[in-house]
């Protein structure tokens, strides 16, 4: 446990000593959002008036330690937002080939579609001995094979191989990319 | 957030109705697992929950099992081993590894890589940095005979030089396809690695200026 706590916090450390390379119109652009923030959090009537009266533009170190905080949250969301969007992206469009001349059926079955389990195989269509099917697949890394007439696992020869306890049958290795929005 | 949150959701759903009451039952699961495979299945998805590793990828490894017809012991055999690779990639790794991370470092140390040499990876690479497809591709070299010394300073050169994942994904297509020629696979993964790290944006700096 404690290495792992230690693992992390290195990691994080080192991220927070790396350079932040901010754009020529950031400080710009910050100052509008306070701007904007101020004006809509305003008080209105006469304490509004008396509020206004203490503007925060004269008191910049307010204004520095907002920019600190607006850092320091966009800062935050990246570490928080990053894994999500790698775990749970919109399912993009895969396409599985196989070539089997001799098969009469071929289905895609992996960790997308609970590897067929009720009925959720993905059935291939034979084009001359060339099998295809596509199918939107989210994003993450997932295990998968080819099931050749119902019986036959076949694991995908243009795919890297999926190493690891798959009951003494073949599987290969899908890692799909979560799109960028 | 609110799809992590659902998402959590779903999977423990998805837990207790495989492993929960008899009434519960998840019909992909049915009857299919008898009762002391079910305990033992529960009791390794705790073990799992308790360690803070996702549970995600046990299930997908029960379906495997049902769906390539093992038999209960075999599919706890199957689920355990794929506990135990998480548990000591997570190790390593520190809780910022992501779900698909540690699943790409379980098979990863399933083919006999080091946990240890997943974790420098990591810390090498940063946060920001994905390392799902590089110990994908780590682990399939090493499946195809590359010696796991020589893949793991090949991958490490290649992320340490900043190669995307389409560059890692070329490189394991060139091994694989040197390897099925009959190359050695050491010789295979040290020399495409080599040509691989030269054409990444970190050595080619005018390119990135330019970009």
């Amino acid at each position: 446990m404690a290495d792992w706590g230690r693992t992390t916090l290195e990691l994080l450390v080192q991220e927070l000593q790396a350079p932040v390379r901010l754009d020529e119109s950031f400080d710009r652009r910050v100052m509008v959002r306070v701007r904007r923030l101020y004006a809509e959090r305003r008080p209105r009537g006469v304490a509004g008036w008396i509020a206004a009266a203490v503007s925060v533009t004269r008191r910049p170190a307010y204004a520095a330690a907002l920019a600190a905080g607006v850092v320091a949250v966009v800062t935050v969301g990246m570490f928080r937002s990053r894994p999500q969007v790698a775990a749970g992206g919109a399912p993009i469009p895969v396409q599985f080939v196989l070539v089997a001349p001799e098969a009469s059926s071929v289905a895609v079955v992996g960790d997308f579609n609970n590897w067929g389990l009720g009925d959720t195989a993905l059935v291939a269509e034979n084009h001359n001995g060339v099998w295809s099917v596509s199918a939107p697949v989210p994003a993450g890394v997932h295990r998968y094979a080819f099931l050749v007439n119902g019986k036959q696992w076949v694991a995908d020869p243009t795919a890297p191989r999926a190493a690891g306890d798959d009951f003494g049958q073949p599987s290969s290795a899908l890692v799909v990319e979560a799109s960028v929005e | 957030m609110r799809s992590r949150t659902a998402r959590g959701f779903v999977t423990l759903a998805l837990v207790a109705a495989a492993f929960g009451s008899v009434e519960a039952q998840d019909p992909r699961i049915g009857n299919r697992l008898d009762a002391p495979t079910r305990k033992a299945l529960t009791a390794l998805v705790d073990s799992a929950k308790a360690q803070g590793i996702p549970v995600e990828p046990l299930m997908e490894k029960v379906y495997q099992g049902l769906a390539m017809g093992a038999d209960g012991a075999r599919i706890v055999m199957a689920v355990r081993s794929l506990t135990v690779e998480m548990a000591n990639a997570q190790r390593e790794l520190g809780t910022v590894a992501t779900t698909d991370e540690l699943k790409a470092a379980a098979s990863a140390v399933h083919a006999g890589v080091p946990p240890v040499e997943l974790g420098k990876m990591k810390k090498q690479s940063g946060l920001r940095r994905s390392l799902t497809l590089p110990f994908t591709v780590l682990a399939d070299i090493v499946s195809r005979g590359v010696p796991v010394q020589t893949a793991v300073n090949a991958i490490r050169s290649l992320v340490g030089a900043g190669a995307r994942d389409r560059d890692i994904s070329e490189f394991q297509r060139n091994v694989q396809v040197d390897v099925e020629k009959g190359a050695p696979p050491a010789a295979a993964a040290e020399t495409r690695a080599k040509g691989a790290v030269t054409t990444t944006p970190a050595a080619r700096p005018e390119k990135r200026e330019q970009e």
